[in-house]
């Protein structure tokens, strides 16, 4: 079914090769992704992207590097695609970054429930999907439903001239559904993601029945008063926040001036009981796969171990800068501004599962606690330093005598990350993978409460 | 092989005889220069070419879009089989209807003095170079260098015989610079993108100088801050911003009838009323405009067709008029005023803001600055957001001076913080002065899967009275 991708992929490796390129990675890409977009309770528009790709980073004259991209139509196309690049490298000053790329040659491992077989099929399905997820959010309260819901099926082809080659196909779901009272600032948000959409359904509809409940229960919201407050962030604010600090731990980040962790390493950053990995390899993982874009194994690096920064992820690279070992990041990366380039970035970013159940972390400290179901908007006065702010969005409450009280409304989480990160109390026992909008890595996370955390207000 | 013409009239065509009531493509092809640098290093290079076909078929009220980026008879037959399946299988509550047909036909360019496409790569390199040394010479330890040079030829068919065919030129140059500050670390994006030719490219050192100079400035500032009630003077940066964030996105007619719902939010528009709501004072009047050339946002005709125009956003104050594209141009019964784009041809064209900005006023700056007693000279801003309706708005000022007794001191102060309301900020406004820069460039992002489009904002100075510091 693949081979014609597979024979362009080929040929670009043996072309470079023959052009005396140093070193070739083509990757071949099939894929088709869907997506079902819907408002005030009905699908407003129904997208596919049909994909056909060949990836290809070249190496000329020691470290002169070209990436490049492009949709092959015949072997004599690919020839000239090949040409082109490497003609481009010869003229490029060498990068001081670039020391080599994956040797070895390994025996992949095999990832349960990397790919859902029903997934062609799941693509006349999911319209009904979704109009039963609405009326579920509806029935739980919702007055007006509306969201995203992603699928998508791949295929992946890797040569590369130093050795590694291997292919694997792999699968996802992705929801967003939100729901809304008549006001506008009455809502809730529910979040459903993993690999093997046509078994799916029940999580999907779970979601959409939470988005409607925390819609309902914010129903009355007041003005948030400004202050110091302790925060129980659901996963997805937890995620999109907390999940930065794993997140930078990466040497492209802190080359860039985008990372608080470059002079971090060994130290104490968050609570003992703190523990997170970058895990490559997990069952259900939408970062999953068995090898990088190099052809090194995905693994499962601990980067934060007892609250200490143990280790950054790595790609042939960077690791080789450092006289350290490559954790099979390697990858080519947008930096959503439409340059690519081969560099280390996260797969799976795993918290460790906490001990408290919901009602335990609402049980608190006895200090004023807010709760916060979602958020958006965080933006960084600087990375390094880490100040910042968010807007929660969606439900959000005052707890009060243990329990979710006073919804409360517009009103910014104003403060220092590195700081909340010391700051984690207690982590919840309901760890879930979020994907969404706003947290571009697969984050598995727990809900996590942080004390003494700041909360602003609009003064007029 | 690029993508023709004809493979796009196939497609249409194969849509319309399998019952289509409406067939669009958007044909791309294009070529793209890429080269990221760090700390003047070259690290990484493209040389790209980007095609492909982006169409959208509406059928029995229901809407599909699916892109393809092989240029093969055989791809498109399958894009378009999906995409009436698609929308026959959407089965919408409320049909979508883009209202009377649109069939214009044109050909238009971006005006150019020397072609990107005839540079070569040494002179590229050699200017990224250079910048890199001005911000070298303002102490700046970290600079992360993007730069994308961008030629593409854009075809626009319907099935009701619309035919736009558009010559894009596109330079871009984002840098993230960072100094060690005597109290913090200190961090500015720079955007210089622009929709011209090489030409475009003459005034970058001097513009690039400026920032690093700038951000060198805020590094050293001691740490002098301001609390309870001050009188603002903001510059054309801080005035680009909130044009954009308080008057442009809530202003953007699929988020006030909450399609954007469950990804850049809603709006408080909805519940106001064109035409009579007011939501700033009489000197506040926002308008949005494509149409001037060498702008981020500058097109001549949107990404539906239609003839793009000046839209008045906010008239004195009060409400006026939404962006809308054909389908809420009919939901609103106002008809399109050209504000679909979509960022490429794998994007369904959405509302979108092009250039927003604040129609000057009758002040001068010095007039301005000389009616306060007590205030802060606002030039430029670092952290800031935004809640999803456009309400709730904050923005922390970057390079800014104490105003005294109508005079702006050489006292820096340090990181004020702006959180206001929209209604609050643009009721505080007592006086606009005379001036137009397009100061905020910008690549703004909206929708799922996200659509980054190229937008200029600004205006001239505006005065803001009483306002309470966060």
């Amino acid at each position: 079914m693949f081979e014609q991708i597979k024979s362009y992929v080929d040929a670009a490796v043996d072309f470079g090769l023959k052009l005396e390129a140093d070193y070739v990675i083509a990757r071949g890409i099939d894929r088709t992704t869907n997506q079902i977009r819907f408002s005030q309770n009905k699908i407003d528009i129904n997208k596919e992207w049909q994909i056909h790709l060949l990836e290809l980073f070249t190496v000329v004259d020691g470290s002169k590097i070209a990436v490049g991209e492009f949709s092959p139509t015949s072997e004599e196309n690919v020839r000239k695609r090949v040409e082109a690049q490497i003609k481009f490298a010869k003229k490029m000053a060498p990068s001081p970054q670039f020391q080599s790329i994956e040797k070895q040659i390994s025996k992949y491992s095999q990832i349960d429930g990397l790919y859902d077989p029903k997934i062609v099929d799941y693509r006349e399905k999911a319209p009904e999907v979704i109009n039963a997820s609405i009326q579920e959010a509806q029935s739980a309260g919702a007055k007006r439903v509306a969201g995203s819901f992603f699928f998508r099926d791949n295929y992946f082809y890797l040569n590369s001239s130093s050795g590694p080659k291997g292919e694997f196909s792999t699968s996802f779901y992705n929801l967003t559904v939100r729901a809304f009272q008549e006001e506008l600032d009455a809502s809730g948000q529910g979040l459903a993601c993993g690999t093997i959409p046509s078994s799916a359904e029940k999580k999907i509809l779970n979601a959409s029945k939470k988005a409607g409940h925390y819609s309902k229960l914010h129903l009355g919201a007041k003005q948030a008063k400004p202050g110091i407050f302790d925060i129980i962030m659901a996963p997805a604010v937890a995620a999109n926040l907390l999940g930065n600090i794993p997140e930078m731990a990466n040497p492209l980040l802190i080359m860039m001036g985008m990372s608080a962790l470059g002079d971090k390493m060994g130290e104490q950053m968050g609570p003992e009981f703190l523990s997170i990995t970058d895990n490559g390899l997990l069952t259900d993982g939408l970062g999953s796969s068995p090898f990088d874009f190099e052809g090194t194994p995905r693994k499962n690096t601990p980067i934060i171990d007892k609250g200490v920064l143990i280790n950054y992820i790595h790609n042939t690279s960077t690791s080789a800068l450092v006289q350290s070992e490559t954790t099979g990041n390697s990858e080519l990366y947008d930096f959503g501004i439409g340059t690519k380039f081969l560099t280390p970035i996260g797969t799976n970013v795993v918290f460790n599962n906490g001990d408290r159940s919901f009602e335990e972390l609402l049980e608190g400290s006895g200090k004023p606690t807010v709760f916060v179901l979602c958020n958006w908007y965080t933006r960084f006065t600087s990375r390094i330093s880490t100040e910042y702010s968010t807007i929660p969005r969606d439900a959000a409450f005052l707890v009060e005598n243990g329990e979710l009280g006073q919804p409360v409304k517009n009103f910014r989480i104003s403060d220092n990350l590195l700081r909340q990160f010391a700051n984690i109390d207690a982590m919840g026992n309901d760890r879930t993978q979020i994907k969404w909008w706003e947290v571009e890595f697969p984050t598995w996370i727990p809900t996590i409460r942080v004390k003494d955390c700041r909360i602003t207000t609009a003064t007029q | 092989m690029s993508f023709s013409k004809d493979l796009a009239e196939y497609g249409i065509s194969l849509a319309q005889e399998n019952g289509a009531n409406y067939a669009e493509a958007r044909v791309v092809n294009g070529k793209k220069i890429i080269y990221f640098l760090q700390n003047g290093e070259l690290i990484s290079g493209s040389e790209l070419k980007t095609q492909g076909i982006g169409f959208r078929v509406l059928k029995n009220g229901g809407l599909s879009f699916v892109s393809v980026d092989e240029p093969t008879k055989k791809a498109v037959k399958q894009a378009i089989s999906a995409g009436l399946k698609m929308a026959n299988s959407s089965n919408p509550k409320e049909k979508i209807d883009f209202g009377e047909p649109v069939s214009n036909k044109a050909k238009w360019a971006v005006p150019i003095k020397e072609k990107i496409t005839n540079i070569d790569s040494d002179t590229m390199l050699e200017l990224l170079s250079q910048m890199d040394k001005v911000a070298e010479n303002h102490n700046i330890s970290s600079r992360a260098n993007f730069f994308e040079a961008h030629s593409t030829q854009k075809t626009i068919l319907t099935s009701e015989g619309t035919n736009i065919e558009a010559e894009l030129s596109m330079l871009k140059f984002f840098s993230i610079i960072t100094a060690k500050g005597l109290l913090d670390s200190e961090q500015r994006w720079v955007d210089l993108t622009r929709s011209t030719g090489w030409e475009g490219t003459k005034t970058w050192i001097d513009e690039y100088n400026d920032q690093c100079a700038q951000l060198e400035k805020v590094a050293a500032q001691e740490d002098y801050r301001l609390n309870g009630k001050v009188d603002f003077v903001v510059g054309p940066e801080v005035v680009g911003i909130i044009c954009h964030e308080n008057a442009g996105h809530p202003s953007e007619g699929d988020r006030i009838m909450g399609r954007e719902g469950a990804q850049a939010g809603e709006s408080f528009w909805r519940d106001l009323e064109l035409g009579k709501s007011r939501v700033g004072s009489e000197h506040v009047t926002v308008l949005e405009d494509p149409t001037f050339p060498g702008t981020g946002g500058y097109y001549e005709y949107d990404d539906e067709g239609v003839k793009a125009r000046e839209r008045t956003l906010i008239r004195e104050g009060i409400i006026h008029e939404p962006l809308l594209n054909r389908e809420f141009g009919v939901k609103f019964g106002l008809g399109t005023n050209g504000s679909a784009r979509s960022s490429d041809y794998n994007r369904e064209p959405i509302i979108r803001m092009a250039n927003t900005y604040m129609k000057p006023g009758d002040f001068t700056i010095e007039e301005l600055i000389e009616g306060v007693k007590h205030g802060i000279y606002m030039l430029s801003f670092t952290e800031w957001n935004i809640d999803d309706r456009r309400y709730q708005s904050k923005y922390v000022g970057f390079e800014c001076y104490l105003i005294e007794n109508g005079e702006i001191s050489d006292t820096m102060v340090r990181r004020p913080i702006m959180e206001l309301t929209s209604i609050g900020l643009f009721s505080s406004i007592d006086g606009v002065s005379k001036d137009l820069d397009f100061d905020f460039p910008g690549i703004c992002g909206k929708s799922d899967p996200s659509q980054g489009v190229p937008v200029y904002a600004g205006g001239g100075y505006l005065r803001m009275r009483d306002i309470r510091l966060g």
